[in-house]
């Protein structure tokens, strides 16, 4: 499983990184991006299984990105988490309509991040079989 | 508390007791989740006795926006705190190197972001706001510019939230 973070914080990709090696899913790669316009091209260069992406982040925001994907039938089956510190009631069904899987509210703790990856990853080898 | 869709509803200042309210259960929440540090109420004279003793401090200040309404939380922590939060958060051992400062300071800016973000979610939960990079800088001593502020002690040690809104609730009565 090939695995892309989005977020502008450094502190935060590696903390998410940290929490995706202890967690016990099969990962060969984890990708990096700082905005949405960096996460795309990364999309367009990489076959990514799972997205994992901040809202806020200045250039171009999750959730512009997100829009992006979801016009583009090549990414389909990408699996899309949030991780924002954006709550709002607006944000979340929004997220919904663009086929977003989880939505993760920082703060969270390592250990709901972990149950996370594990339930997606239970989730795409159950399709695939 | 929470405020409605409408373009014309203000955020309530820090001054009322349940926004007060809500920015403590932001700044324990953040501690407490993602930080594994405890936080508790502070008061002024505990404050200023513990902020006496405390050589450096950082303060990291998040704008945010949504239409006509916009402002700023800004956090304020001694140096000390934020490199053990470093640690706490990134799972360093005491033996590694010491982080840099541009770390450091990413660290505190992402404190500042989620409180900031988990206030603005308790007061206003239907609205959706931008928020911006945060800036950090270095201080000798906590700014207070006169208004009400948040404090708190997170593992002991004096923490500083300040709110400042740009706009006059008065002149949001009537939608632009």
């Amino acid at each position: 499983m090939r695995i892309l973070i989005v977020d502008d914080s450094a502190m935060m990709r590696a903390m998410i990184k940290r929490v995706i090696k202890l967690a016990d899913v099969p990962v060969d790669d984890i990708l990096e991006a700082t905005n949405g316009a960096e996460g795309l091209e990364l999309l367009k260069q990489h076959d990514v299984h799972l997205l994992l992406t901040d809202i806020n982040m200045p250039v171009m925001n999750g959730a512009d990105m997100l829009r992006e994907i979801a016009l583009n039938d090549r990414w389909r089956n990408l699996n899309r988490v949030i991780i924002s510190t954006d709550g709002s009631t607006v944000r979340r069904e929004e997220a919904e309509q663009l086929d977003v899987r989880c939505y993760l509210e920082k703060p969270f703790s390592p250990e709901v991040l972990r149950d996370v990856l594990n339930q997606l990853a239970d989730n795409e080898f159950a399709e695939t079989e | 508390m929470s405020s409605t869709n409408s373009p014309t509803m203000s955020l309530p200042k820090l001054s009322d007791p349940d926004t007060a309210s809500a920015m403590f259960e932001a700044v324990r929440s953040v501690a407490e989740n993602s930080f594994f540090a405890v936080a508790e109420p502070g008061d002024e004279r505990a404050f200023a006795a513990q902020a006496a003793q405390v050589p450096a401090w950082l303060v990291a200040t998040v704008r945010f926006e949504q239409g006509p309404l916009n402002g700023s939380v800004a956090c304020t922590m001694p140096l000390t705190l934020a490199r053990n939060l470093f640690d706490a958060f990134a799972g360093r051992d005491p033996s590694d190197p010491e982080p840099g400062q541009e770390l450091v300071h990413d660290l505190v800016g992402e404190f500042s972001n989620m409180v900031c973000g988990a206030w603005l979610t308790r007061v206003a939960s239907t609205r959706t706001f931008t928020l911006h990079r945060p800036s950090v800088a270095p201080t000798l001593a906590p700014r207070q510019n006169g208004g009400p502020r948040l404090l708190a002690v997170i593992d002991d040690v004096p923490v500083a939230v300040e709110v400042h809104l740009t706009a006059d609730p008065q002149s949001e009565t009537s939608p632009a």
